[in-house]
């Protein structure tokens, strides 16, 4: 049918959904009956037509500016650089961070065809060159892009007058050291810290 | 290793097959292109995930198939192991389990079963473009260290991003990949570096053992200060014009090769036919080695058509110097019985139009 093949066909072409499991969701839906699917489509719509980039730091936002850059209490003169949304959402979860955020929409990688005019770098430097930026935190993946990405902003950064720091790598809490692999382990070696108390 | 069982489904001309394998091995015996080598390839399939012959997966399929299914089950010292393969050609979908579990990456899987194949293109190793001796030792470095392995992984990654951003005229992103590529490029021209530091000697000692002359040199060409990652920045520094304008890295361990003489000559350049089939068994000799020490256990031995190509005297020599010691797994194609050395003593399996008669 015309109809379920398309439904299945958008949900495949969502990230970590297969074939199988549009299927799974598509059929779901039909056995839950019309006022589920139609709760889902609506809250599709006002996605759609109510969320959009934050016109200050990329991140999501159903006003012109998210809640974090129209938050007064949290500190502007700190910025936390993320590849996508989502880690937002991580370092949010982390409860540490009052500071605010830039969303680069992405991580270079010149095979995909990304370079830094595809990132949002343009209005990080515009931000920072607006004043009262102390300290720019680079919060991308470390996977070997996250890091040249990182690399690549601490050069463009460099000469701005600020300071560009980097998340640290290490061990994760409640872990087992036979556990964690050689790199990560060399990193958390490299970066040790003196116990204070 | 011992291969103890073999499972094929749509691969190649090969009927469908379910084999114990003898643990001392076998000789598949056949006329050409009955599929003898086929088998062969099944057998070496599970090393890398990949043909031993660099076919794609599709041309391992049988003609006009849906796709292959490939079980191996063997012995790791006494650990059973099973590998098992899925292909299907609608859309090149590859499914890997191993021991009863699929695998998130390929890396996880490669090297559990370890083989190694003499084949009749080996002589390339010696004669043929850099190349063939870069892959001969990221084939067998990838199997004798996880580390290897893993660095390769990084480098290959690292110069592709940063080909393609010298392809695209973007010299500062270029660079931001610059020290990814030193990290993971020092580490592996070191362990290659360090691989031939003790095998020059093992390399004349094969060479002679196949009744060659003269004195053999194994050297690694490359710029020695690469083998450390801060040699890095200098060494980019003086080709970064010339990268660009070719649009690719022209130094680190992709442009690299092993070197190999006799008589102080070059052996690609100078050697006669006979001397280079006797260094590419030399140096096969010594991925058997290699692995083995690494290991802890002898890898499988495949021998394509190898004697054939042998006059009586080295193809002795050579079945001296595989079979008299070892006990490991072999694994032996050939036309004829008379082509096969007199001190080889494996059951004989005949493979005729895809068929393999002779199975217990």
């Amino acid at each position: 049918m015309r109809a379920i093949e398309a439904l299945v066909t958008e949900l495949a072409r969502l990230p970590g959904i297969g074939r199988k499991t549009a299927q799974r969701l598509t059929f779901h839906l039909l056995q839950q009956g019309p006022e589920e699917s139609s709760r889902l489509a609506r809250a599709l719509d006002t996605v759609a037509t109510t969320v959009r980039a934050c016109a200050e730091c990329g991140y999501v936002a159903e006003e012109e500016r998210c809640e974090f850059c129209r938050d007064a209490r949290r500190d502007a003169g700190l910025i936390c650089v993320v590849e996508e949304a989502a880690s937002v959402q991580a370092v949010e979860r982390s409860t540490e961070f009052r500071g605010r955020y830039h969303v680069l929409g992405g991580r270079l990688s010149p095979l995909d065809g990304i370079g830094p005019e595809s990132l949002r770098i343009d209005s990080l430097l515009e931000r920072v060159r607006g004043g009262g930026v102390r300290e720019v935190i680079l919060a991308t993946n470390p996977s070997m892009e996250g890091e040249v990405t990182a690399t690549y902003l601490h050069q463009v950064l460099a000469g701005e007058g600020l300071r560009v720091t980097r998340l640290a790598r290490g061990l994760p809490m409640g872990g087992d050291l036979e556990y964690v692999d050689g790199v990560t382990l060399a990193h958390a070696l490299l970066a040790r810290q003196d116990i204070v108390g | 290793m011992h291969l103890d069982r073999i499972v094929l489904r749509g691969f190649r001309n090969l009927r469908d097959l379910d084999h114990l394998l003898p643990p001392e091995g076998v000789v598949f015996l056949g006329p050409n292109a009955q599929g003898k080598t086929n088998f062969l390839e099944a057998i070496g399939y599970p090393v890398l995930f990949r043909a031993l012959r660099g076919a794609t997966d599709a041309e391992v399929t049988g003609f006009g198939g849906p796709g292959f299914r490939l079980e191996a089950i063997f012995h790791d010292g006494d650990r059973s192991r099973t590998a098992e393969v899925t292909y299907t050609a609608g859309n090149r979908r590859k499914r890997i389990m191993l021991d009863g579990a699929p695998v998130a990456r390929l890396s996880e899987a490669v090297g559990a079963w370890v083989a190694v194949a003499f084949l009749p293109r080996d002589v390339a190793l010696a004669g043929g473009p850099a190349t063939e001796r870069r892959q001969y030792l990221d084939r067998m470095l990838s199997l004798a260290s996880t580390d290897y392995l893993r660095a390769l992984a990084r480098y290959r990654a690292a110069l592709a991003q940063r080909n393609a951003a010298l392809r695209q005229g973007q010299e500062p992103l270029a660079r931001a990949f610059d020290a990814p590529l030193a990290a993971a490029g020092s580490e592996v021209t070191a362990l290659r570096l360090r691989w031939v530091a003790g095998a020059a000697d093992r390399f004349a000692e094969g060479f002679a053992s196949l009744g060659e002359h003269g004195p053999t040199g194994l050297s690694y060409r490359t710029d020695a200060a690469l083998a450390d990652p801060a040699g890095w920045a200098d060494a980019l520094q003086r080709v970064r014009n010339r990268d660009l304008g070719r649009g690719m890295t022209t130094i680190g361990p992709h442009r690299d090769d092993l070197v190999l003489t006799v008589d102080g000559r070059s052996l690609r350049d100078f050697g006669s036919t006979g001397q280079l089939r006797s260094a590419a068994i030399a140096l096969r000799l010594l991925e058997l080695t290699t692995i083995e020490e690494a290991r802890g256990v002898p890898p499988a031995l495949l021998l394509d058509d190898v004697f054939a190509e042998l006059d009586s005297d080295r193809q002795a020599r050579l079945a001296d110097r595989l079979l008299a010691q070892r006990v490991g797994q072999v694994f032996v194609t050939a036309p004829r019985r008379d082509e096969l050395p007199a001190g080889l003593q494996l059951p004989i399996w005949s493979v005729h139009q895809g068929v393999v008669t002779g199975a217990a």
